[in-house]
């Protein structure tokens, strides 16, 4: 089990390494800081630098030539999503509280939506498909739900950590954090493993059956669940800090 | 095959989203919520004003057709007056015409009375000269005293059978 286990991490490291045609290293040293070194993950800031370029490429787009009565397309399609996401923000806070949210879930899904198809791109890295990304992010979720709660419900914010059950609540908040990353690193960490398998299986014979014509229903699939993670990943944001600022508990 | 050991990463990454943030607010969400914002006002603004120009047609109406009522009031007084007017007028005509001829009638009537009476006076007045003419014949051949008498009652009877 442990050798075969091995050999398709091999087998995955093979194409993984083909693919990288930009010859970016592991790892980007940058020195030490007290002690400890500082590494960066070359291929995921490479390519969240790429991804913030094409989201700042699409808000441009969006801006640019938008007017009041002739929206552009691409108005159109920001126009959207950004009455759909502030209705969610409606639906779950009270507006007051929503409004300084707004921008920052807009961000989230933005970002990661593109950071998330940007993987159906043959030879691109998603950044999502990184611990470290998913962690940050979980980690910008935890602080804007102690933000908010703070902000509008001050100490009691806290006091369901030790009533009626101590602890739980505790757990429950680490939970929240933990659940956000790895559900959005799971599935992205999934759908690459799958693509890069489907590509290594386009050799020999069975090229069409077993890997071309799968490999292009898998990258099709692949842009739904990229969108619907990054929709989930904005939702529960939406949600843990509505529940936060919320008068029902 | 896949690594859970964290370095600076996480940090770059947050960094990294703040930076988005800061820039895609400045760059998109705030030109395109004033778009929003700005049409919104706009479709306020128009339906606001239709609905005024609407409750201004609706005032409009009422006057006009309290005007077209007043019109139509007016015009059938006019026509009832008319009416009246020309009935009355035809009644005193007709009455006028009845009286005239009712006068004619009786003038002709009179005439003919007249010259009846005048007829008759002439006729009287020449029976009696030829009464006398032929008295004067008899008297001169001298008459037998039956032969008078008869004379007498002929005359009488001719006199009698007179149209007159």
């Amino acid at each position: 089990m442990a050798a075969e286990h091995g050999h398709e991490g091999n087998f995955l490291e093979v194409v993984h390494h083909d693919l990288n045609i930009y010859h970016l290293p592991k790892h980007w040293d940058l020195g030490e800081f007290m002690g400890y070194p500082i590494q960066l993950n070359a291929d995921t800031i490479f390519f969240t630098w790429v991804a913030m370029a094409v989201c700042l490429l699409l808000g441009w787009v969006a801006v640019r030539g938008a007017n009041i009565r002739r929206p552009t397309k691409m108005q159109c399609l920001f126009e959207m999503l950004l009455g759909f996401l502030g209705d969610l923000i409606k639906q779950s806070m009270d507006p007051k509280k929503g409004a300084g949210l707004f921008s920052i879930v807009v961000t989230f899904f933005l970002f990661l939506s593109v950071m998330n198809v940007m993987g159906v791109v043959p030879t691109y890295v998603k950044p999502t498909a990184d611990i470290q990304t998913t962690f940050a992010f979980a980690l910008i979720t935890m602080t804007l739900i102690y933000a908010w709660g703070i902000k509008y419900k001050g100490a009691k914010m806290f006091k369901h950590y030790i009533t009626p059950i101590p602890i739980l609540a505790i757990i429950e908040d680490i939970a929240k954090g933990i659940t956000l990353a790895f559900r959005l690193f799971g599935n992205m960490k999934g759908k690459e493993i799958m693509i890069l398998a489907l590509l290594g299986l386009i050799t020999g014979w069975g090229w069409l059956a077993g890997g071309f014509l799968a490999s292009t229903i898998w990258l099709l699939f692949c842009i739904f669940i990229s969108l619907i993670q990054a929709f989930v990943f904005t939702m529960l944001t939406i949600a843990f800090v509505g529940s936060a600022v919320g008068d029902d508990h | 095959m896949v690594a859970l050991d964290f370095n600076a990463t996480v940090f770059m990454q947050m960094f990294h989203f703040l930076l988005m943030l800061i820039v895609l607010r400045l760059v998109a969400y705030r030109p395109l919520m004033n778009i929003i914002e700005q049409r919104q006002a706009y479709i306020a603004g128009e339906i606001e004003q239709a609905e005024s120009q609407k409750v201004q047609a609706a005032e409009l109406k009422a006057e006009m057709d309290a005007g077209l009522q007043k019109a139509r009031d007016e015009a059938k007084a006019i026509v009832d007056r008319a009416v009246k007017a020309s009935e009355e007028q035809a009644q005193k005509i007709l009455e006028e015409a009845r009286a005239d001829a009712q006068k004619v009638k009786e003038d002709a009537l009179a005439d003919i009375q007249r010259e009846k009476e005048k007829a008759v006076a002439q006729l009287r007045n020449e029976v009696a000269s030829l009464a006398v003419l032929v008295a004067s014949k008899v008297v001169k051949d001298g008459l037998t005293i039956d032969e008078q008498h008869n004379l007498v009652q002929d005359a009488i009877k001719e006199v009698g059978q007179l149209p007159c």
